[in-house]
């Protein structure tokens, strides 16, 4: 475990090294490639300046929105689906239409209602987190050992805490699962529609960088936006690991 | 899932409704310049005109995701097997690997708008960039977790090296390549879209994109419903191939167990 991790480091310090003299021995076009030196300096002038954490929070403010707002209607959904055939069968046509959509295509109909404000991104990424956590919360549910519920129903336990208590941590592990792949489509769409339609946020920031041709810049948001996803997931496992525990 | 297919009364029914209430709604309240009728969207859908457009923006994408998906799949498929097979090759990648994989793939477009320019070139290889992710990780996962006794059996019968990445550890480990091109098919057509609408002059994604900013929202929904459609048929066709390629495999494996 240890000699992996040192060889890690070892490597990455291969890679930036390789990068930089690839770059300083002007074997690439410095527009496309400035040396690894100049990215990681603007990256610390920008974190310093608090240009990138402000970008970045904007982002997560409504990457969170969109992303708990999704849980919030599509877990209990899910579980009503998953519970009653008459709720699923109502609902599939309706599920089956929107889903195959592929969620930038939403952007256009959200810029419409919406502008190009933080709704419009929050309902887009709402829009795409939506589906993995409701199937995976249906599928949850649906395979739940049968006599768990009955047992439940033979204690006299009543319908709502029935779901509290003995429906939801069963299907937990799968609705986690939901969650986590919804957290990485999250932070997919909060990039998109900053590209597509708006002022600020870390997606707005590393396309205007390449416009402005702030080429450095540009990759140190790049930076920023792969250390995000990395905490991000850490800090998904972590918490998902505590609370299946907990059980 | 249920085992009869009875035809589904309550979901087509609420489908239905909710299509009448928008009719009746987007007239009623005369908000058509913002949310046309359903009506409109099929009307647009047929008038010439605009099925001719859509039908060259459907060319246009189904040829970018087409190049995109199968390179992605290429690629990450031959990568994937040889990181999958020797330990040293993984660990000289694993750092290059872990770095680039927390990072939204969609990131990648500025990147490639500044290298390839704006243009068929770039939307397509941001699209393997995208589409190879899943492909890659399930791939290696495949080839490392099959069964020893096969590769020593492959040994024992004299194959080399490529001959048994070829004949025995990549067939071995298709049921896993097959779940990362199922997880990569959506991936891919979203970064067609996505590229379409951040730089691209054709598509279904500019199509999109473009009717919405010139206020023609019945054009819009229309491109909608066949971006749908596309996503839907190309699901399906998936699941038909997967089906077909992998019979053999699961004939295998009952025998196995049985």
């Amino acid at each position: 475990m240890k000699t992996s991790k040192i060889n890690g480091v070892l490597a990455l310090a291969a890679v930036l090294a390789a990068w930089e003299t690839i770059a300083r021995a002007g074997l690439v076009n410095p527009l496309l490639f400035p040396a690894m030196s100049r990215i990681l300096g603007s990256f610390a002038a920008l974190l310093a300046s608090g240009e990138i954490p402000g970008q970045v929070a904007r982002s997560m403010e409504r990457a969170a929105a969109g992303y708990f707002l999704a849980a919030a209607v599509c877990i209990p959904l899910g579980v009503a689906m998953g519970l009653s055939g008459r709720v699923s069968r109502a609902l599939e046509v309706v599920v089956e239409t929107l889903r195959p959509i592929p969620p930038p295509v939403v952007i256009p109909v959200a810029m419409l209602f919406l502008g190009i404000g933080d709704w419009m991104k929050i309902f887009v990424i709402f829009f795409s987190c939506a589906w993995p956590i409701l199937l995976n919360t249906i599928d949850g549910v649906r395979n739940i050992d049968r006599l768990l519920v009955d047992t439940a129903r033979t204690f006299g336990l009543a319908r709502g805490k029935t779901i509290l208590k003995v429906v939801l941590p069963a299907a937990a592990p799968q609705i986690m699962t939901g969650l986590r792949i919804s957290l990485s489509i999250t932070l997919i769409l909060v990039v998109i529609s900053e590209m597509i339609g708006s002022t600020d946020g870390i997606g707005y920031f590393i396309l205007n960088a390449q416009r402005r041709l702030k080429v450095d810049q540009m990759y140190a948001g790049m930076i920023a936006l792969a250390l995000l996803g990395y905490f991000l997931n850490q800090a998904f496992l972590v918490i998902s690991k505590r609370l299946l525990h907990g059980r | 899932m249920r085992a009869e297919r009875r035809f589904n009364v309550s979901g087509v029914g609420l489908f239905a409704a909710l299509l009448l209430l928008w009719e009746i709604y987007s007239r009623a309240a005369g908000i058509q310049d913002y949310l046309p009728p359903p009506s409109a969207a099929l009307k647009a859908l047929v008038e010439p005109s605009v099925a001719r457009a859509l039908l060259g923006h459907l060319a246009g994408t189904l040829g970018r995701f087409a190049g995109g998906y199968f390179l992605a799949a290429a690629l990450a498929v031959g990568a994937g097997v040889v990181l999958g097979y020797s330990r040293f090759a993984y660990s000289v990648s694993e750092v290059i690997i872990e770095l680039l994989r927390p990072m939204p793939s969609v990131a990648i477009i500025p990147v490639a708008i500044l290298c390839l320019g704006i243009g068929d070139a770039m939307m397509i290889a941001v699209t393997v960039y995208a589409a190879a992710w899943p492909i890659l990780l399930n791939t290696i996962d495949g080839v490392r977790n099959l069964d020893r006794t096969l590769i020593d059996t492959g040994r024992t019968f004299g194959l080399g090296r490529l001959k048994i990445l070829w004949q025995v550890a990549l067939p071995a480990a298709a049921p896993y390549i097959a779940t990362g091109l199922r997880v990569s098919l959506p991936i891919a057509l979203i970064l067609v879209t996505t590229s379409e609408m951040v730089a691209g002059a054709d598509g279904l994604g500019y199509f999109i994109l473009d009717e919405e900013r010139s206020l023609r929202p019945a054009n819009m929904y229309a491109g909608i419903v066949v971006v749908a459609l596309l996503g839907y048929a190309l699901n399906r066709l998936f699941l038909l191939v997967e089906a077909r390629a992998l019979a053999w495999k699961r004939g295998l494996q009952t025998r196995g167990e049985a």
